[in-house]
């Protein structure tokens, strides 16, 4: 078990600025996810964090140790690889017990412990078999497995499922929070599914383009998005988004659409906040489609009126791509919503849950 | 698939055995003429001997033994020494290369971020620069007269391999890509034809009095063969993701283990194919052998080279004896690593 803290860390490569000065407090036992497209840079900061890479300026501490010259074996870190890394050489037994083995541990003890390990994954009648030989799912398994041999305090897993099938991945993100429930290790998840990062992680931190660009529990990601990249990277669909202005008429607040007449109004909060705001008005307007609700008959509390353009019927809930003023919008609707496209309808939003963007800086106005 | 004619069939197998004909014969003349008697070698006397009238095993004898057989009277030496020669200095230079070509194909295939091919012009003009840049030293070196001693070789070697960086690295700054790596510099070493370096090298080694020794001939077929292992064994364990090494890292184990353990044993496809190659072109050299060696140590080529005598001229039987005698080494090499040369040759191959 340790705290890490990355004071400033910064890695270049060449011509590529892969992380940039990433500052992170991450508490002993916590579970981080680190969520981001690919190429935002999670992966070198796991690297670094292991010791496969060295950063090019900036600390790292291990509970309040400095650890930038510690070699990766000596840092108490356990890394699951994306594509696993079997010793496809190896027994699956040898692969468990590799880290024990490098440790001169004796024979005896080091069945004792892959045998504990093995029983926690399911692995125990395949211990004999060539790893070479597993399916991808019992790779995975044994990957972890070996990593988990050696008792680290830190528990690295950069994108460890994504070539499960579906099913098995699901079933592995359940054991994977059990486990890390009973041995309590810091765990960092490398992840681009957000889904993923707001099952499992107690914290996430969303990355892009080498930038920390939000540090917060999956409640506050998904609730308070700092910026308009964060809002669109969490949640399924998308967030909505639609280019207006601010406008003051008749004593009221709207937020105007830019393409065309809807009108949206604010309340007094962020009224004032628009108010005070300097620089083009140029905002943004963000509302997630599970905040919208769409009907197919006018209704007193619809604001906008639009056509429907296609239907994503998904069983649970009906997604209903609308056309608004010329913005296209993806509202969630019940399962048995059905609609053609062409025909009328009507979008109400919860204003309550809006969110106003900046249309320059894209941070939020809040 | 389309229709075959009949003519086209004929065609096809006539084909085939002609060019079976043109490949196998060479080898069913050598087989045959290393059992044939003195007599029946040549056609001098108006006849072909196209399989042994009379067989015998004094070919063999000949070349084992200091017998003298039916037709020498000159004392014959046997060809003993020249194979236990070769199997030492193929199997030395061989070890020799692997060892450090491996090595260095793997610190190359990590580490190294130079990727690109050069342009042939970019590549024969940093080689061209080297020879320009030394000219002047070897005059130099002539004049003082070290040319030939121990140190003034090492001198000029040490000035040779600092020029050569020192050109690599400038035009490595004009012209983007491989040309300033040290990979590059590897493979520079076999853009000089042998023929080029062996007379230098002969000079070197007499000075060194490395001559007619094993450990001078492992050395050279060790230096020769370098770039082949570093560049085949680069592209197989470019082949091994480097997630493997850094996960036997990670777990606690050191950098050599990480690879003799992990790296080293996943490569051992590429390893036995390579060993093979190698171990083929040393042990079917002559040119280097036969400069670099006198009296103890020349190689069975060498010796097949001397299987000649001022009474009967080239003995055609005993060189076919020797001959045959020579291909046992790399058949049973190749027979031994078999299982992992066909996946070892193509392993390397396709890019996934």
């Amino acid at each position: 078990m340790a705290s890490i803290k990355l004071d400033k860390l910064r890695k270049q490569f060449k011509e590529v600025l892969a992380v940039e000065g990433l500052n992170l407090d991450i508490e002993d036992g916590m579970f981080v996810a680190f969520l981001g497209p690919s190429g935002c840079g999670k992966t070198t900061t796991m690297n670094m964090i292991a010791g496969l890479e060295q950063p090019t300026s900036g600390d790292l501490y291990f509970d309040g140790k400095r650890m930038n010259d510690v070699p990766a074996g000596k840092r108490g870190v356990g890394f699951v690889f994306q594509n696993y890394a079997i010793f496809t050489h190896m027994t699956v037994y040898e692969n468990v017990g590799f880290g024990l083995k490098v440790r001169g541990c004796p024979e005896v003890e080091m069945k004792r412990e892959v045998g504990k390990i093995a029983e926690l994954l399911e692995l125990t009648p395949m211990l004999d078999w060539n790893a070479g030989k597993l399916s991808i799912n019992d790779m995975q398994k044994v990957a972890l497995g070996r990593s988990m041999i050696t008792n680290p305090g830190i528990f690295l897993l950069d994108e460890p499922f994504s070539n499960l099938d579906a099913s098995f991945r699901a079933y592995m993100r359940g054991e994977l929070k059990r486990i890390q429930r009973e041995i309590k290790q810091t765990m960092i998840y490398v992840t681009h599914d957000q889904v993923e990062a707001m099952s499992m992680a107690d914290r996430i931190a969303v990355m892009y383009c080498g930038q920390l660009y939000q540090w917060g529990s999956p409640d506050d990601v998904y609730n308070r998005p700092v910026n308009a990249f964060v809002a669109r990277f969490i949640g399924s669909p998308n967030m909505n988004f639609i280019e207006c202005a601010y406008e003051v008429e008749n004593g009221q607040g709207f937020l105007q659409q830019r393409k065309g007449g809807l009108r949206v109004p604010v309340d007094a909060k962020r009224r004032r906040l628009l108010e005070d705001r300097t620089g083009p008005n140029n905002l943004i307007l963000g509302i997630r489609p599970e905040h919208m609700k769409v009907y197919q008959q006018p209704e007193p509390n619809a604001l906008w009126q639009g056509t429907a353009y296609a239907l994503e019927p998904l069983g649970p809930l009906t997604i209903a791509h609308t056309e608004v003023g010329g913005d296209r919008v993806q509202v969630k609707a019940s399962g048995g919503y059905r609609t053609r496209p062409g025909d009328p309808q009507w979008v109400a939003l919860d204003l309550e849950y809006i969110h106003i963007f900046d249309g320059e800086t894209k941070l939020v106005i809040r | 698939m389309y229709q075959t004619r009949p003519w086209q069939k004929v065609l096809r197998y006539f084909t085939i055995i002609i060019v079976s004909i043109m490949f196998f014969f060479p080898t069913y003349w050598m087989i045959t003429m290393s059992f044939k008697p003195k007599g029946e070698w040549n056609s001098a006397a108006g006849t072909i001997y196209w399989v042994p009238q009379n067989p015998t095993l004094d070919n063999y004898k000949t070349v084992l033994t200091e017998y003298r057989g039916q037709f020498f009277r000159a004392n014959q030496s046997s060809a003993l020494p020249s194979i236990r020669s070769s199997i030492v200095v193929s199997i030395g230079g061989t070890l020799f290369a692997l060892l450090i070509g491996t090595l260095a194909a793997y610190g190359i295939s990590r580490h190294s971020t130079d990727t690109g091919d050069l342009p042939w012009y970019i590549a024969v003009g940093r080689l061209g620069l080297l020879v320009l840049v030394m000219l002047p030293f070897i005059v130099l070196w002539a004049r003082l007269g070290i040319l030939a001693t121990w140190y003034g070789i090492l001198t000029f070697t040490i000035i040779g391999i600092v020029a050569d960086q020192i050109i690599g690295r400038v035009l490595g700054k004009y012209y983007k890509g491989a040309v300033g790596s040290l990979s590059f510099s590897i493979l520079q070493l076999r853009m000089f034809p042998p023929m080029a370096i062996l007379i230098p090298v002969m000079i070197m080694w007499s000075t060194f009095r490395l001559i007619d020794t094993w450990y001078g001939l492992v050395i050279v077929y060790g230096v020769v063969t370098f770039p082949f292992v570093v560049w085949l064994m680069k592209s197989f364990f470019d082949d091994i993701p480097k997630e493997l090494d850094e996960a036997a890292v990670v777990d606690g184990s050191s950098n050599w283990r990480a690879f003799f353990k992990v790296v080293l044993p996943l490569a051992k496809g590429g390893l036995a194919s390579t060993a093979l190659f190698v171990f083929i072109l040393n042990w079917s050299d002559f040119l280097v052998a036969l400069l670099l060696t006198s009296r103890n140590w020349g190689t069975i080529p060498v010796f097949l080279n001397k299987l000649v005598s001022s009474e009967i001229g080239a003995q055609h039987g005993p060189k076919a004896a020797l001959g045959l005698l020579a291909v046992i080494p790399p058949v049973v090499f190749g027979l031994l690593i078999q299982q992992y040369l066909v996946r070892g040759l193509t392993f390397g191959a396709i890019k996934k």
